[in-house]
């Protein structure tokens, strides 16, 4: 089981928005999947997982201020 | 809730390059525009160990609307060969093969740090190896000895951005003066014929198109064979707001326009900065 945190976005900008998962609870997911897209005053990213799992929990909505290192869902 | 159009998206490459770029930037307490300026592409280049380096210190002595740098005018510090040599232990690290050198702008330095840039260029060109320079300075106040002092340190590619259309300077840029960042470049290629000037503008600050088709023409007037065209992106809350998110097909007839302006090289695009391409290197 491992977290999907919230990396750094651009320098010095701590918080991001949660703009969609691309996923579901209980999808599968593939290293290197973009995830969720995440948005911040300048510009959208994708965030890629690191692991190939299921996606077990998402920890945070569409429209949540989440801080950087925050963990974004579970994947197991 | 905030939402960016679809050709706005930058994907999150947190790769090993990535780190190793950003870490040894910041074990060497190194500056990059990358970070200063908050980039969106900053995983794009890092990951493939593509940065640029700002001397001159952190702060700049003015304070553009457009721009995430920040502003400071007391206490600045003097310029620091120190900074020079750790670029250079970067370049080396990395195995940089094409950089480019840029630097906050220092109004308080009588040369606006034009001596530094040539230092600077001089220690680069000490790597040994086949290192591409291009120096993207500031405007020096348009002072004629600054200029010459950095285009005669010879670096591979001369660039100066204008950054906006003259009509929205005093909004965008309001320390700064269209005529004068024109001369820049018109005056280096005066200085030497050879060396290949550049220069940059950000789209979406309000320009009308036939605006930029305008600026374009004054940049073939002053022969400057390069142009950049990107999507201004607002890097934090004081910033300017981004008044229009231009679509990719838009900046494709920037493009023509640049190509029948008759520019050499010419790369528009949302995500363009003046820095974000390998081609410009290529012959």
């Amino acid at each position: 089981m491992a977290e999907l945190k919230l990396p750094e976005l651009a320098e010095g900008v701590n918080e991001a928005v949660v703009s969609f998962w691309h996923f579901k609870e209980g999808d599968v997911i593939k290293e290197g999947d973009e995830i969720v897209e995440m948005a911040t005053d300048k510009a959208a990213f994708n965030v890629p997982c690191k692991i190939s799992g299921i996606l077990r929990k998402i920890l945070v909505q569409e429209g949540d201020t989440v801080k950087v290192g925050q963990a974004l869902a579970i994947i197991e | 809730m905030k939402r960016f159009p679809y050709w706005l998206k930058q994907s999150v490459k947190d790769n090993e390059n990535f780190a190793r770029t950003r870490g040894l930037i910041s074990k060497l307490g190194l500056n990059t525009v990358c970070q200063s300026a908050r980039c969106p592409n900053i995983y794009d280049c890092f990951s493939v160990k593509r940065c640029t380096f700002l001397i001159l210190g952190r702060y700049c002595t003015r304070a553009c609307n457009f721009c995430a740098v920040e502003s400071k005018i007391i206490e600045l510090k003097k310029p620091d060969k120190e900074e020079l040599l750790k670029i250079k232990k970067a370049i080396k690290e990395l195995d940089i093969r094409n950089v480019v050198i840029t630097s906050v702008t220092r109004d308080d330095l009588i040369d606006g740090g034009a001596n530094h840039f040539a230092d600077c260029i001089s220690i680069l060109r000490g790597t040994g190896n086949s290192l591409k320079i291009e120096a993207l300075v500031p405007d020096f106040l348009g002072d004629k000895n600054s200029i010459e002092k950095v285009v005669s340190s010879k670096p591979d590619i001369f660039s100066h951005n204008l950054e906006t259309v003259p009509r929205l300077y005093s909004k965008v840029r309001p320390q700064a003066d269209y005529n004068r960042s024109i001369e820049v470049l018109k005056f280096a290629k005066e200085l030497d014929s050879r060396i290949i000037t550049k220069s940059g503008i950000m789209a979406g600050l309000g320009e009308f198109r036939e605006e930029i088709r305008s600026v374009m023409q004054d940049l073939r007037k002053a022969d400057c064979d390069i142009i950049t065209i990107g999507q201004y992106l607002k890097p934090g809350a004081d910033c300017l707001d981004v008044e229009e998110f231009l679509e990719p097909a838009e900046f494709d007839k920037f493009s023509e326009w640049a190509k029948e302006a008759g520019f050499k090289k010419y790369y528009c695009g949302p995500f363009v900065r003046s820095s974000y391409t390998e081609e410009i290197w290529q012959n």
